[in-house]
């Protein structure tokens, strides 16, 4: 069963009651919610993927809830709570959907240590994985959003998932988050993706979502082998650069954009060590969609 | 009376053969409660150590070894703390005392397994604390609270310095001279900690409390406290330390906990240990010693409400129908918690600084 496949009834009493249990990727999260925009935003944007009612075990039990007291009525909040624990400060209640999405990137992060994690885009071809490692605002989900509607596979728009036992990368497919310009550029580039309408004011300006492509979500499960570590920065009018960039540095830079690397202590070195060998590893400025998409396709796998 | 409360973390933690019995529903509520208490460490040495990693589903599994490859990092990274610390405070007249999670993990006792700790703990003599902030500021340790208050605050009446940060590693240090408040209700003479202190093998630079002093001081820390996030991994220290000790010692160990707890003033504190100790893990505390220690309790009206207290604080919040009812119990707690550790008359100046004084002064600084 899927979301889309839920009449919307049964979800908004699975969301209501035990829960509505998520699958994205390797994770479970059980969600509660009585607010509409979150029912909506799953039912549009996480339509394909699998899920069922709240039983057995979930990774992550996660509850975006109305603030209570005055703010149901005055100005009213949304807040999220993990295990019952409140992680947020409250927002304005229509900004509960990307809270939930900041939620959910929140349990992974903080939660996820039998994974090696970057904060970077996965995307990946005939098996091998691009990773787009930056920090907030270099661009990253952009491009990660470009790629995927270019026949990429999408694994994820904002952590990639190490797993130490086998060095391949997974991801969870889900929905690619856009910001303020990006969200137009986007839409331009993919006028057949679905992007959700854009959320105001927020942290980080207008968020909108784009639906991740179908064959992605159906493919979720499946994880990749690192080929290419790629740093992107969005540089306005500049034009498309490709260059390698040595591994000592690919390394140092890579670790300050790991949610655990200090936890995890010699397995995240080792690991990341080997991701290094195996992969090339880029610094890349673009700025228009197409000549960047163009650029990446043409990148070649290093050998097994 | 003494009826465990029913928590499927605390039985299991008890009794890890349990974990064999757990289906999925009942992982789900484990996995969430341990990693609420920072106990995942430790049910996942359990789950290997008792019924085998192949007993536990593969998804709660992950989250397991994900808890395994934290808790060997933490070990690794806090013995190196503790090989970088030899060297500055070698020049001291005595070996310094671990506490807490650094001496778990140097003496390797069972509660060690598994087990994050954020910062070192170290014991001094309170005359040597100049010389020892002296030392550490050589190797790039720094105090981290620079305000003149909080500076006073834990000068005049913390037993510990404000806690020190390395430039470089970023790791904290605390360095206490006593194992209570100044201003505590009780005060335990810290001489006697020092003077009883044991060597450590394989760390000859460092001593541990004796194995009573190390469970009074883990009970006191824990009753003593005002934030009960931890408190059930802190009350599963005191079961594995009293345990692991009763095995070792067997009825020395006993006789010397109650004489050292009625000589350092630390009976009542001791008594709660125990006895919830006991009521959550069954904690094998022999009829005499817990006869002699509940003349140190409180009389039976304080008790009951104490023990629905300390209950609420306890009961991890995952998965909780009593989420309510914690939450007062917390609150009561905490109150508790800051009675004991200030008289009122400073509780009230400390709290008028913090909420007036303290933020008139940051938003001058914005």
């Amino acid at each position: 069963m899927t979301v889309g496949e839920l009449d919307a009834g049964r979800l908004r009493g699975a969301l209501a009651g035990e829960g509505l249990d998520l699958e994205t990727g390797p994770f479970v999260t059980r969600i509660r919610s009585t607010l509409d925009s979150v029912r909506r935003g799953l039912q549009t944007l996480y339509a394909d993927f699998p899920a069922a009612e709240g039983s057995g075990f979930a990774d992550f039990h996660v509850r975006v809830a109305a603030s209570g007291g005055v703010r149901r009525w005055f100005r009213p909040q949304a807040r999220f709570f993990v295990d019952g624990r409140s992680i947020f400060k409250p927002l304005a209640r229509h900004q509960a959907f990307p809270m939930l999405e900041w939620g959910l990137n929140w349990c992974v992060a903080g939660y996820a240590h039998h994974y090696v994690m970057f904060h970077a885009a996965v995307v990946a071809k005939r098996g091998r994985a691009a990773l787009l490692a930056a920090p907030p605002g270099a661009g990253k989900s952009t491009l990660c959003a470009a790629l995927v509607s270019r026949g990429w596979r999408l694994l994820s728009d904002e952590t990639a998932l190490l797993d130490p036992e086998t060095g391949l990368v997974h991801g969870m497919a889900r929905p690619v988050s856009l910001k303020n310009e990006s969200i137009d550029a986007v839409r331009a580039f993919a006028p057949d993706a679905f992007i959700s309408p854009p959320c105001r004011d927020t942290v980080k300006g207008a968020v909108a979502h784009m639906r991740p492509p179908a064959d992605s979500v159906a493919r979720m499960r499946e994880p990749a082998r690192p080929a290419w570590l790629i740093f992107p920065r969005f540089e306005p009018g500049a034009a498309t650069r490709l260059s390698f960039r040595d591994k000592g540095s690919a390394f140092m830079r890579l670790v300050t954009q790991s949610f655990n690397y200090a936890a995890l202590g010699r397995t995240a070195f080792e690991r990341t060590a080997d991701l290094l060998e195996r992969s090339r590893t880029y610094d890349f400025v673009y700025s228009r969609l197409d000549d960047a998409v163009e650029t990446l396709g043409r990148i070649e796998p290093p050998a097994r | 009376m003494n009826r465990r409360p029913a928590d499927p973390l605390s039985a299991v933690l008890a009794q890890p053969r349990l974990l064999a019995g757990l289906d999925l529903a009942g992982w789900d509520v484990v996995v969430r409660r341990a990693r609420e208490t920072a106990l995942l460490g430790a049910v996942a040495h359990l789950a290997r150590e008792s019924v085998g990693w192949d007993a536990v589903p593969e998804r709660p599994r992950r989250h397991l070894s994900g808890a395994r490859r934290v808790a060997r990092g933490n070990a690794l990274a806090l013995a190196w703390e503790l090989e970088c610390l030899e060297e500055p405070l070698s020049r001291l007249d005595a070996a310094p005392v671990l506490l807490k999670g650094a001496a778990y993990v140097a003496a390797g006792l069972p509660n060690a397994a598994g087990r994050i700790a954020n910062d070192v703990d170290l014991l001094f003599p309170r005359d040597r604390l100049p010389r020892v902030e002296s030392l550490l500021g050589w190797k790039g340790w720094v105090s981290s609270h620079l305000d003149a208050y909080d500076q006073r605050y834990y000068r005049r009446w913390m037993h510990e310095l404000p806690p020190m940060r390395h430039a470089r590693r970023g790791s904290t240090l605390d360095i206490h001279h006593n194992i209570v408040p100044e201003t505590f209700a009780v005060h335990p003479d810290p001489a006697r900690l020092l003077e009883q202190a044991v060597p450590v093998p394989g760390w000859p630079a460092y001593r541990v409390l004796c194995p009573a002093h190390m469970v009074l001081h883990a009970a006191a820390h824990l009753f003593s406290e005002t934030e009960w996030d931890l408190a059930l991994r802190d009350l599963y220290d005191i079961h594995c330390l009293a345990g692991c000790f009763a095995a070792r010692d067997g009825e020395q160990f006993w006789l010397h906990l109650l004489e050292e707890a009625e000589a350092l003033d630390l009976g009542r504190l001791l008594f709660y240990a125990l006895r919830h100790a006991a009521r959550r893990f069954a904690t094998p505390v022999p009829d005499e010693a817990a006869a002699r220690l509940r003349l140190a309790g409180p009389g039976p009206l304080r008790l009951a409400v104490l023990d629905a207290a300390f209950d609420g604080g306890f009961r991890p919040r995952a998965a909780s129908s009593t989420g309510g009812r914690d939450a007062v119990a917390r609150g009561v707690l905490f109150l508790r918690g800051h009675w004991l550790k200030m008289p009122p008359w400073l509780l009230a100046r400390h709290l008028f600084h913090k909420a007036i004084l303290a933020r008139a002064k940051d938003r001058d600084g914005e």
